[in-house]
């Protein structure tokens, strides 16, 4: 395998470590490298223990890698979680007011010289790895004074100054050959809410919830650029009813959550399976149950996303394997939903949303939500059609358009008539047989890599069993089902045995693959402390089971 | 003359207090139609219980929503589309119970809505319980010993909280309940209307309503409004109790724009989703 540089760097919350891991990613890749970040933090504003871990690469880098070459550590707690992840000749620089093994600088101390309060963790952090990879002073004032504005000319003396403190000390090769140019640097929440973005989304309603917070940031942020109204509401409930209210007015609608928040939600998601009404959930889980675990990451949500919502009615649910996955995903999810007109459901997990790749995005491929219009002559909401999908139409209109949470004629007037409710059923029922046809002609399992072994996975749990596969040099075939309800069975029956990779206790998408497309499942390798896998202990346990 | 009837059967009890709200806004939308606001453009939402059933019975737009969360239903069409004449039907249960938060924010964003409160007092449809709105020693199948909880003043919770327009009819009085009606449709901002309602399975208002309900005149300022509000014995005050002016919620949020009939065309979206692409 190509060599991969990892860099961690660790400290109290509120010192910047995940900005210093987003200035360094960036670094790495102005130097045409692949980059993976992955931001592990606690719950909770200052103190604690945070850390970043950036890798890069010239390969293709689906993972961190929990071996770093260099360490960064800023207080005690700090240097003894990290120096057991380190490469055997790996560097730890930690802060001078403890004792410990290898480089110590004083970094806090320097600080003190400064009369403003100064991005610590950040600005040293990106001090260290310049001094060790060789960038120089130039570059790096520029990098300081453009990433931390605030204070520039202090930051950038304190830089100068740990960059000349650590240039003697700490020297580190960087064999790596530059390979791409021009992409970007994106979280999964950022490339869900661009993907959105781009398939027409006017606007999004969400109540703040980790993971899935920052997709209510990016949008709020860009609200004017893109055109898109972005709203907090009470709580998910309101959330969630008032972005079907919207859909009624015929605006492409998205809400996003977590588990918690998404349980509120089910209510409406059920309203929204009756009535008929477009509405796109993003549901980014986190370890449960109840308030669970919120920094960390899960995929223990996947058979509450797809049963969601009582009473029966059709729903789409699908998880992205990738960054660039989610950014196109977000789009078809949120065109289905108009096609068919019932709710769809992106499912992700912290270690997706989170985490920040290094990616390249053909805008033009992201599909456009497009409501299926009503023509001429009288308006029926609910007139029956061969594939039980019927024509929109939004007020203010001449036609009176009835949307309606009863069982409903095709006016949309409440009933309780022994055969419209039969029929209505049928409508309902014709809805899904079309999806699962329609889905069909599309891609919704995902294949890589050959040979006679099968691993089934989902999410993000994708990214790290192909790098743990390609760290080791291990040859086996790759199942992603991309979609998971309706469940692509139709691709997956032709495989007969495989193993399982995921990140849950009860094993929910082996039950899946055995009960819905028979598939036999030898074993399944699961993870649930809230970490995402590190790619090293994968390949090895992936090797006992193949 | 324009018929606002449809052909859903009205499974309502004779003599329900119900049938006076929905002559009275039928009158109201009539006169508005007058007014020059074309019926196309108001769209309604109803929760769950007797109220609801008026939405099966006007030919309008709008969506039958689950109860509680009416309010939380027409929030989302007027910020989607700030053109629409919104009006939300919630029952006393349904609103002051179940949907006691969507309702209470939505005064405090002063969203540019009309909420009329059907107050019957009593779970009607479920035959019989006590609501956040019964009085204190109300008998019910849940209350079988007299209801031991005070009820909410609804409009107190609505004047605090932010409404900018509070009135307070009667089903008996069509004619005033209809007016009542047409000014809260008419206000900016949100309008909440108290609808005195007997049911005449549950809870039978009409002889203690009749003997006590009194129209006054419009009172304008917050202190005369807090004062009506609050007072307690005696008369039933109805009519336009609180009327303001305050910045309204779409408004705030995204000034003229109206978010579905000014969409940008894919291209520029693109354009603009590529550019920022570019900055990450």
């Amino acid at each position: 395998m190509e060599k991969v540089f990892t860099i961690i760097v660790a400290g109290q919350a509120g010192h910047g470590v995940r900005k210093a891991g987003i200035v360094i990613s960036k670094m790495f890749r102005d130097m045409g490298l692949n980059v993976f970040q992955m931001d592990d933090y606690p719950s909770l504003i200052k103190g604690g223990h945070n850390f970043v871990v950036v890798s890069a690469s010239s390969k293709r880098l689906l993972s961190h890698y929990m071996k770093a070459d260099i360490v960064v550590a800023l207080d005690e707690r700090s240097y003894h979680i990290h120096k057991e992840h380190m490469v055997e000749k790996g560097i730890i620089v930690f802060d001078d007011s403890f004792k410990g093994e290898g480089i110590a600088l004083p970094i806090i101390r320097e600080a003190k010289k400064y009369s403003s309060s100064l991005n610590i963790s950040g600005v040293s952090a990106v001090a260290i790895l310049s001094a060790a990879i060789g960038t120089n002073k130039d570059d790096l004032s520029e990098i300081i004074k453009k990433e931390y504005p605030r204070n520039a000319e202090e930051n950038v003396g304190y830089a100068l100054a740990i960059y000349k403190l650590a240039k003697d000390k700490v020297r580190l090769d960087l064999p790596l050959k530059k390979k791409r140019k021009g992409c970007s640097l994106l979280t999964g929440n950022e490339a869900i809410a661009l993907g959105m973005a781009g398939a027409g989304l006017d606007i999004y309603f969400a109540y703040p919830m980790t993971p899935s917070t920052s997709i209510l940031h990016l949008l709020s942020k860009h609200s004017n650029e893109l055109g898109i109204v972005v709203t907090q509401p009470e709580n998910e409930i309101a959330v969630a009813n008032m972005a079907i209210g919207a859909a009624f007015a015929g605006a492409r609608v998205a809400v996003g959550t977590s588990g918690g928040g998404f349980a509120l939600m089910e209510e409406a998601f059920s309203l929204a399976g009756m009535v008929e009404a477009p509405v796109f959930f993003v549901l980014s889980s986190r370890p449960g149950p109840s308030t669970g675990v919120p920094t960390y990451t899960e995929q223990a949500d996947l058979l509450f996303a797809i049963h969601q919502g009582h009473g029966e009615f059709p729903r789409i649910v699908a998880s992205p394997g990738s960054i660039e996955e989610a950014f196109y995903l977000a789009g078809e999810l949120l065109d289905l939903a108009w096609r068919f007109q019932t709710p769809s459901i992106l499912l992700t997990e912290k270690h997706l949303s989170e985490s920040r790749l290094s990616v390249s995005l053909d805008v033009s491929k992201v599909q456009e939500a497009i409501p299926i219009g009503h023509k001429k002559g009288k308006y029926k909401r609910y007139l029956i059609t061969e594939d039980g999908v019927s024509p929109l139409l939004f007020p203010p209109s001449g036609e009176v358009i009835k949307w309606n949470s009863y069982e409903h004629d095709e006016m949309g007037i409440t009933t309780e008539d022994v055969e419209m409710i039969a029929k209505m059923h049928n409508k309902r029922l014709k809805k899904r047989e079309a999806i699962v046809e329609y889905m069909k002609g599309m891609r919704t399992v995902n294949e890589y890599g050959e040979g006679d072994e099968v691993i089934f996975t989902f999410g993000s749990t994708t990214m790290s069993v192909l790098e743990a596969l390609d760290y080791a040099d291990i040859t086996a075939r790759v199942v992603q089902p991309i979609y998971l309800e309706p469940f692509p069975i139709w691709e997956l029956r032709k495989y007969k045995r495989g193993i399982v990779v995921e990140q849950n206790s009860r094993g929910q998408l082996a039950e899946l693959l055995r009960e819905k497309a028979g598939v036999e499942i030898t074993s399944t390798i699961k993870r649930y402390d809230g970490r995402p896998f590190d790619v090293i202990e994968l390949s090895s346990k992936i090797k006992g089971c193949l | 003359m324009m018929d606002l009837s449809t052909y859903a059967e009205n499974t309502w009890c004779p003599g329900c207090g119900n049938f006076g709200i929905l002559n009275a806004f039928k009158n109201a939308v009539k006169m508005l139609t007058d007014e020059g606001i074309e019926r196309g453009k108001i769209a309604i939402s109803a929760g769950i219980g007797c109220h609801g059933k008026i939405f099966d019975y006007l030919n309008l737009s709008g969506l039958y929503s689950i109860h509680g969360r009416s309010v939380a239903t027409i929030e989302g069409m007027k910020i989607a589309n700030p053109r629409l004449k919104c009006v939300s039907f919630v029952g006393d249960g349904d609103a002051m119970g179940e949907g006691l938060s969507h309702l209470l924010f939505a005064a405090k964003r002063n969203v540019d809505i009309t909420v009329i409160m059907h107050n019957n007092g009593v779970y009607a449809l479920t035959t019989g319980q006590f609501t956040p709105l019964s009085e204190k020693g109300f008998k019910s199948k849940t209350s079988l010993g007299g209801n031991i909880e005070e009820p909410f003043n609804p409009l107190l919770l609505l004047l605090v909280s932010g409404a900018s327009f509070i009135a307070r009819g009667y089903s008996g009085r069509l004619e005033h309940l209809s007016t009542i009606i047409k000014e809260a449709i008419l206000h900016k901002g949100f309008s909440f209307v108290e609808v005195l309602q007997p049911c005449v399975s549950y809870n039978d208002t009409y002889k203690y309503y009749n003997e006590r309900v009194e129209v006054v005149e419009d009172t304008l300022t917050y202190e005369e409004a807090l004062k009506i509000i609050r007072e307690k014995k005696g008369k039933i005050p109805l009519g336009i109790l609180y009327r303001a002016q305050k910045p309204i919620y779409h408004e705030e949020l995204y000034g003229s724009l109206n978010p579905v009939e000014q969409r940008m065309s894919r291209k520029e979206r693109l354009d603009r989703v590529k550019g920022l692409l570019s900055l990450y």
